[in-house]
């Protein structure tokens, strides 16, 4: 034990291991162990995961270290083993998820009352899987981890049994499975060529063939897997029909940390292991980019479009995810470092804004924004802590998500790429206006008229009443704490730390030149948000605008907004054909 | 000759995937999609274990075999004993979900869902049937 300790490289399977002998002690004791100690083992085993994967990130500094599972370090040049790598990225992304999980698992305090501990269990099992995802350095072994996370995630999504839960999750489980094997077959393409898993051995062999089509072809069925668990556009249809209807703490943790996990994939596909191929840096540059826009404008206006305020957060994932992507895209590591930093700050507002919208469905009886219009006002301290999260969305300039929208933004103009402020705005302004617009109609009776909002779907749900407010504002004020620390304390600390975990992800590689430009964007850095509220305003006084002037706006945008509507209003066999455009859209570039 | 049966498992697993994927896009009950999906997931095994064949070559077990001799590659076949355990767990998992839904409004049609439960946009294009309802 001692000698384990000794070894940062062996923190991360000790962590594992952990978590998952937990989970499984719960669920053989489900019947005995009253509910009160489940609840507190969950959250000291979810905090220990989340400090010790912190401590480890520091401790292994510069040097990240690899733990070949059962002493079998490659021989002769051969990896045959598998091994887990322990470096600040995956050290820092296990920390971040332990948080989230932490604040989630708080959060669900008396949610599943009289359901065992079955909640806790798959929840242990989630994180355990996920932070086995960080640490993986083999194809296959990534591939197991990420499908153990995708049943843990299926399973919550149903959770409920309601009819319209049940339906998210089979929606969920279809389209992932099918990218999950599709990941599949690019493994086995990339060790049909490698013969290996390792991530250095499939690298090595890339270095030697760098325009083996095989390996190309493997990288672009990856790539179509992990962006399907990242919901990009056009991959994505399954996110708001999953968000919407899974318990709220469960929706806070997939846009909080499971969406990003498709990403962090991408980025470690990208960077550690099909780098030294042109056409795959060709692919994640104009793929990765193009996608990533295309989801961060399409994302940005189906939320304004919703009333259901759970899926109106859920388009804002896949409008926020879709801008991290476009920094991985960028190919340098101050992009990366961004899009790092961008997806932990993204991920701790929308984990708040998912539990306030929780605390909605439980206090409020309800999560329709027109159905809800003023019952928020005597819970006012909740509509105060929604309305600042969305100013933060919009991008108001302070804290880790404008810190790492700077960042990306940085290396896209050295690239030359200047129009990145204006898509990181545009998204941020709709997304923001959006959240801002159900405040005002929630929690301060505005906006008695609606728009285009009013044909979008929505749901009759309910949530556990047994709960007390103050209660579940606990745990949001927390992780808002947490944040305020990232944006005042620990703001160039965390800089640092994102940039410090990009240059681990890309093994000190730099593949886009990085001229010291100040971090500053060249529109004005409040603009986005005083967008935000200009939207949001104008959709709260609708009933005020003159009917011409009113009529005009609407008749040039119905059509677009109605298409939209339709496509997302669709059935699981048109969401595969989407896949599969994207699949031969990736297949394109990469051939191109 | 040896070329054309090196190519057939690729073309089968392209086949495979090609009518799990078919079926998906069009089936009118989440059983029926449950066993295409299985198709697909067929698919990444034949591809696997195409990979991993060697003419000539015996099972890589050498309880009665001279170290040395050509064997098919194992770490494939580990990969498939893998792949088959998880596409169990998610076939399972998804006819639990079937039979709650099929329990909840008796429509098991994946035509027939609607996101939320209940379609809101009005829908010019024929054949889509009324949604089943929360109760």
């Amino acid at each position: 034990m001692n000698a384990a300790f000794a070894d940062p490289a062996a923190w991360p399977i000790c962590i594992v291991a952990g978590l998952l002998m937990l989970a499984g002690l719960l669920l053989a004791g489900a019947k005995i162990v009253p509910p009160v100690l489940s609840d507190i083992l969950a959250l000291a085993a979810t905090a220990a995961a989340g400090v010790l994967a912190a401590v480890l990130a520091i401790r292994i500094g510069d040097h990240p270290a690899l733990y070949w599972m059962g002493g079998w370090t490659p021989r002769q040049g051969q990896a045959i083993g598998i091994a887990f790598l322990a470096d600040r990225a995956g050290a820092g992304a296990a920390a971040f998820a332990g948080l989230m999980f932490t604040g989630a698992i708080w959060f669900a305090r008396g949610y599943f009352a009289g359901a065992r501990n079955h909640f806790h269990v798959l929840m242990l099992l989630f994180l355990a899987s996920q932070c086995g995802f960080f640490f993986a350095h083999d194809l296959f072994d990534m591939f197991v981890w990420f499908e153990m996370m995708s049943v843990a995630g299926f399973a919550l999504t149903g959770y409920a049994l309601r009819s319209s839960s049940l339906d998210g999750a089979l929606n969920f489980t279809i389209i992932n499975t099918i990218g999950a094997y599709l990941i599949l077959m690019g493994i086995a393409l990339a060790y049909a060529h490698a013969n290996a898993l390792d991530f250095s051995a499939v690298r090595a062999v890339a270095q030697g063939r760098p325009d083996d089509p095989v390996l190309i072809a493997a990288f672009v069925l990856i790539t179509t897997g992990f962006l399907t668990k990242a919901a990009q556009v056009p991959f994505h249809f399954w996110l708001p029909d999953a968000h919407a209807v899974a318990p709220s703490p469960v929706s806070a943790i997939f846009s909080g940390i499971m969406v990003s996990i498709g990403l962090f994939g991408v980025a470690r596909m990208a960077w550690d292991v099909f780098a030294p191929c042109p056409a795959v840096r060709h692919l994640a540059h104009v793929g990765l980019i193009s996608i990533g826009c295309g989801s961060a404008i399409a994302g940005a206006v189906m939320a304004l479009m919703q009333r259901h305020v759970k899926r109106l957060l859920a388009f804002s994932t896949i409008s926020h995810v879709g801008i991290a992507l476009i920094g991985v895209g960028l190919l340098g590591q101050q992009g990366l470092g961004g899009s790092l930093l961008y997806l932990a700050g993204h991920g701790l507002i929308k984990a708040m804004l998912f539990m306030i919208a929780g605390i909605m469905l439980s206090t409020l009886g309800g999560i329709d924004e027109i159905g809800l219009r003023g019952a928020g006002r005597r819970i006012w301290p909740a509509g105060i802590v929604m309305g600042a999260c969305a100013l933060v969305l919009a991008g108001i300039p302070v804290g880790p998500l404008d810190a790492g929208a700077r960042m990306m933004d940085a290396q896209a103009r050295s690239n030359g790429l200047h129009w990145l402020a204006l898509v990181i705005g545009f998204a941020g302004a709709l997304t923001g206006g959006a959240v801002l617009r159900v405040t005002g109609r929630v929690f301060f009776n505005l906006g008695p008229m609606t728009g285009e909002e009013d044909a979008a779907p929505t749901d009759d749900e309910r949530e556990h009443a047994n709960r007390p407010f103050a209660a579940q504002l606990v745990p949001v004020l927390t992780l808002l704490g947490v944040w305020v620390l990232l944006a005042s304390m620990f703001a160039r600390s965390s800089e640092r730390f994102a940039l410090a975990a990009a240059h681990d992800m890309a093994l000190g590689a730099d593949f886009s030149s990085r001229r010291a430009l100040p971090h500053m964007t060249p529109i004005l850095p409040w603009l986005p948000a005083l967008v935000a509220v200009a939207i949001a305003s104008v959709d709260l006084n609708r009933h005020r605008i003159p009917d011409v002037v009113y009529d005009r706006l609407m008749g040039l945008t119905r059509p677009g907004l109605h298409m939209l509507q339709v496509i997302h209003d669709s059935v699981i066999g048109e969401y595969v054909l989407w896949m599969m455009a994207g699949l031969l859209l990736l297949a394109g570039i990469a051939i191109f | 000759m040896s070329d054309v049966f090196s190519l057939l498992p690729w073309i089968g697993a392209v086949w495979l995937f090609g009518i799990g994927l078919y079926g998906i896009v069009s089936s009118r009950h989440f059983v029926h999609l449950t066993g295409c999906l299985a198709a697909i997931q067929s698919s990444s095994y034949l591809v696997l274990l195409g990979i991993g064949y060697r003419y000539g070559a015996v099972a890589p077990i050498f309880y009665d075999k001279r170290p040395g001799t050509q064997a098919v590659d194992p770490v494939v076949q580990a990969l498939v004993l893998t792949d088959v355990v998880i596409g169990a767990t998610v076939s399972a998992l998804l006819l639990a979900l079937v039979l709650q839904l099929h329990k909840r409004n008796g429509i098991v049609d994946p035509q027939a869902m609607r996101p939320m439960g209940k379609s809101a946009v009005p829908t010019a294009g024929g054949g889509r049937q009324p949604n089943g309802h929360t109760a």
